[in-house]
């Protein structure tokens, strides 16, 4: 999901550094940053705008939770809709077991999209594996769209990995 | 203290060691002076009440039962040594059976029932019955220890009842088997397939020549029961977790995870509502991306939020920090 703060920093060097150290520590990629100097606080401090993307809500709350014992003033925060992710590890006769029927049905879900497909292939007879993103609108149907993928992996005897974050 | 060690393998063997090496640390630190009046093994069993000379015990153990002791007895069972000799102390360190838990299920009643704080390391008699031996151990007045069972050396059970205790614990998730762990890293940063990886851990001795308890998740399954029973209070039984295995992970599948920035792990996961075991993505640089026969465990906590640990999960060297923690607390408690 993408994120947009305003945070207020102190206006010495080195403050912004500080401030990015906790989003790229909990795995956040930045996007976007712009000083806003024209609107500088009465206490001196200066609004910065930061965009982040991040995989989940959980390491968000981990970030603004950093920042914010740190003793970074966070004024705004707003999440951008549709971006929401999870990867999943595939494991079994994917190919054999129509993939792209199991694709096309998630896809189908309103908001929940396949981003990402890679496959791997086992040597003859063995079994292969996938690695699949699912992006959604948002948290609710990325859940649906895990558990909807849940049922068909155990209907086609795949092994399902899911990440440490997703619970069932 | 008088104590009695029931089983004389890799731990047994271990602990006697640490008794050795430790004797005048243990006496100046604590005041503890480990007397062990009576070691049984399957086959029979050493005895003396005024305690037994453990450097000459383990020479004789290296190649023959500990009934070849001096005055020791071919074919004497533990449990009559359990109801026989005086003592403050059992250890109950026999194989772990996930069955019935016997023998250590039997050997751990019979030491509460005449009187014995019971200490052990076998997750069988646990897995199995739990509630049980917990209420047997308060009728009873006795001490009931099982540090060792979870994590080896990492105080999982004490931090989380002790240090914690002001926490409501949410959830508790680990990497709580070292073999498979093993298995994992080497197919990660080797790439070499599971079959050839699970070879070499057999003849490195990580794993045990039928490695099915591990690979499959049950081990860890066992760990996840105690610590639901111990840490979060749930009357769970192994039958309870959600247990998947290691066995289908083939090299491809952690190359792809790998691609992402993820690598696989075996997890436990303890919480109200589920209780599960099985691979499970986890990014690098995450607490419980450990390598090697690493342990980790995480607690989610109310206050605390979250803590971590790790360490060896194993080795009779590293299992004994949590079974002689064990006895100084007895000591301890008991104002010894
Ligand atoms: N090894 C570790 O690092 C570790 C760590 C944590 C927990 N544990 C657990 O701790 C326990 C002991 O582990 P270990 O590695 O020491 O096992 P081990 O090397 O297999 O030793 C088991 C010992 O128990 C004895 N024994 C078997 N049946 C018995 C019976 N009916 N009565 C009396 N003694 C009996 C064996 O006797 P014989 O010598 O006559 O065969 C042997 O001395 C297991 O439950 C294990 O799961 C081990």
């Amino acid at each position: 999901m993408l994120v947009k703060i305003v945070m207020e920093l102190e206006d010495v060097p080195g403050q912004l550094l500080k401030a990015l150290e906790p989003i790229s520590r909990f795995g956040g990629n930045i996007q976007s940053i712009m000083h806003q100097r024209e609107r500088k606080t009465p206490l001196g401090r200066v609004p910065v705008m930061l965009v982040f993307e991040i995989s989940d809500k959980a390491r968000m709350n981990k970030i603004l939770n950093e920042l914010r014992t740190m003793g970074v003033r966070i004024t705004q925060l707003g999440e951008r809709e549709g971006a929401v992710r999870s990867t999943v590890l595939l494991v079994g006769h994917i190919v054999h077991t129509d993939i792209m029927g199991t694709i096309d049905r998630l896809n189908g879900i309103r908001g929940v999209m396949v981003s990402d497909l890679s496959l791997a292939m086992g040597a003859p007879n063995k079994e292969s594996a996938a690695r699949m993103t699912i992006t959604a609108g948002d948290e609710k149907r990325l859940r649906l769209a895990i558990s909807t993928l849940r049922r068909a992996a155990g209907r086609k005897k795949l092994l399902m990995i899911t990440s440490l974050e997703e619970t069932e | 203290m008088r104590i009695i060690l029931i089983g004389f393998g890799n731990l047994g063997k271990g602990l006697a060691r640490i008794f050795v090496d430790k004797a005048d640390f243990l006496r100046k630190t604590y005041g503890l002076v480990p007397h062990v009046v009576a070691v049984a093994d399957e086959r029979g069993a050493a005895m003396d009440e005024n305690g037994l000379n453990l450097s000459k015990l383990l020479k004789v153990a290296e190649k023959k039962s500990v009934a070849a002791y001096e005055g020791g007895k071919r074919g004497k069972m533990a449990l009559e040594v359990i109801e026989d000799m005086e003592a403050d102390v059992v250890y109950e360190l026999t194989p772990t059976n996930i069955k019935n838990g016997e023998p250590g299920f039997t050997h751990i009643k019979r030491a509460m029932l005449t009187g014995k704080h019971v200490i052990t390391s076998n997750k069988g008699p646990l897995v199995v019955a739990f509630g049980e031996l917990d209420s047997l151990a308060r009728k009873c007045g006795v001490e009931f220890r099982y540090s060792a069972s979870v994590g080896g050396a990492i105080p999982v059970i004490n931090l989380a009842r002790r240090l914690l205790a002001g926490n409501e614990i949410r959830e508790v998730c680990g990497v709580l088997n070292g073999t498979t762990n093993y298995i994992l890293t080497r197919m990660s940063t080797e790439g070499v397939p599971f079959e050839i990886v699970l070879r070499e851990a057999q003849e490195l001795g990580i794993a045990e020549k039928d490695p099915t308890l591990d690979i499959r998740g049950i081990d860890t399954a066992c760990k996840i029961t105690i610590l639901a029973n111990s840490i979060l209070g749930i009357d769970a039984k192994l039958e309870h977790v959600k247990v998947t295995g290691i066995d289908r992970i083939s090299s491809e599948a952690i190359r792809l995870a790998r691609e992402a920035g993820q690598t696989i792990k075996l997890v436990g996961v303890a919480r109200r509502g589920s209780l599960e075991v099985g691979p499970r993505l986890v990014p690098f640089g995450h607490p419980l991306a450990v390598g090697g026969t690493l342990n980790a465990v995480k607690f989610e906590l109310d206050l605390a939020r979250e803590i971590t640990i790790t360490g060896f999960g194993a080795g009779p060297q590293e299992t004994s920090s949590s079974l002689l923690g064990d006895l100084i607390d007895i000591h301890r408690t008991l104002g010894g």
